[in-house]
């Protein structure tokens, strides 16, 4: 099925990790698919959110808001909320156990490859790339844009991204009009 | 805020992602603390029945997990 992403719409996925691993979180779901859209400069899917007057901006706060945070607290401020300072903490070993001791634990160093590992896809995610696909034969077209993302993030089954896009007025029907409007005569994006 | 104040207000959050982040984080360095600890006791020549003891585990249970680090 990639084979047949045009390259703003294989960006756009790619970036979805980064947005999922700056938010905390531990796999891919449709919600950072959805902002990810932004990432990618100039497509079809951002030109019909904005048909829509949803910005950019929007869709980030409206992210945010789903997890009730933003990004996960870094361990110094997890632990300072216990009133354990990790500065002071790791000082102390340093005094001990020469520079960078504490960080140059097989222990710490298991974390850091946890946290810059390959973050996979939820089943909602795989659900709405198979529905974009799915968007694209239906309107006869021979690729996968990042206006069939778009599409295929606007099903029920989409989870987070379709509950945002619906709670912003933005519906299946109408969008696939402005999608086959924009695409008659005009390079896929 | 002073640590105690802090402490406080960890305990009394019932926001999980504040928690649970905590608890995350402070497992993360017991286990660092823990392997330079170890380490030490035994570049110090301390038997793993003595590190056991003085971690308050069985001794299989510290062997079984620091074997691999080859000492």
């Amino acid at each position: 099925m990639f084979e047949r992403f045009t390259d703003k719409a294989r960006r756009v996925v790619v970036h979805a990790q980064e947005s999922a691993r700056e938010r905390g979180a531990d796999t891919i779901r449709t919600e950072h698919l959805l902002v990810s859209l932004f990432a990618v400069p100039d497509n079809l899917a951002v030109t019909v959110l904005t048909a829509h007057n949803v910005t950019r901006a929007d869709i980030e706060s409206d992210v945010d808001r789903m997890r009730g945070a933003g990004p996960a607290p870094s361990d110094a401020d997890a632990l300072a909320s216990l009133g354990i300072d990790l500065d002071e903490v790791r000082r102390q070993v340093e005094e001990a156990f020469g520079p960078g001791a504490l960080d140059r634990t097989r222990a710490a160093q298991n974390r850091g490859g946890r946290e810059t590992g390959w973050i996979r896809f939820d089943p909602s995610s795989k659900k709405a790339l198979g529905l974009a696909l799915r968007e694209a034969i239906r309107l006869e077209h021979n690729y996968i844009g990042t206006e069939h993302l778009l599409l295929g993030l606007i099903h029920e089954g989409a989870g987070g991204a379709y509950h945002i896009l619906d709670g912003r007025g933005v519906h299946l029907g109408p969008s696939r009009i402005i999608v086959e409007e924009l695409v008659r005569g005009k390079r896929a994006g | 805020m002073t640590d105690a104040t802090k402490v406080a207000a960890a305990a009394s959050s019932r926001d999980p992602s504040v928690g649970l982040a905590a608890v995350a984080s402070l497992r993360g360095l017991l286990e660092s603390l823990e392997e330079l600890q170890v380490t030490n006791a035994r570049s110090q020549g301390w038997s793993w029945q003595q590190i056991a003891g003085a971690l308050r585990v069985s001794r299989q249970a510290v062997h079984k997990k620091y074997r691999r680090f080859g000492f």
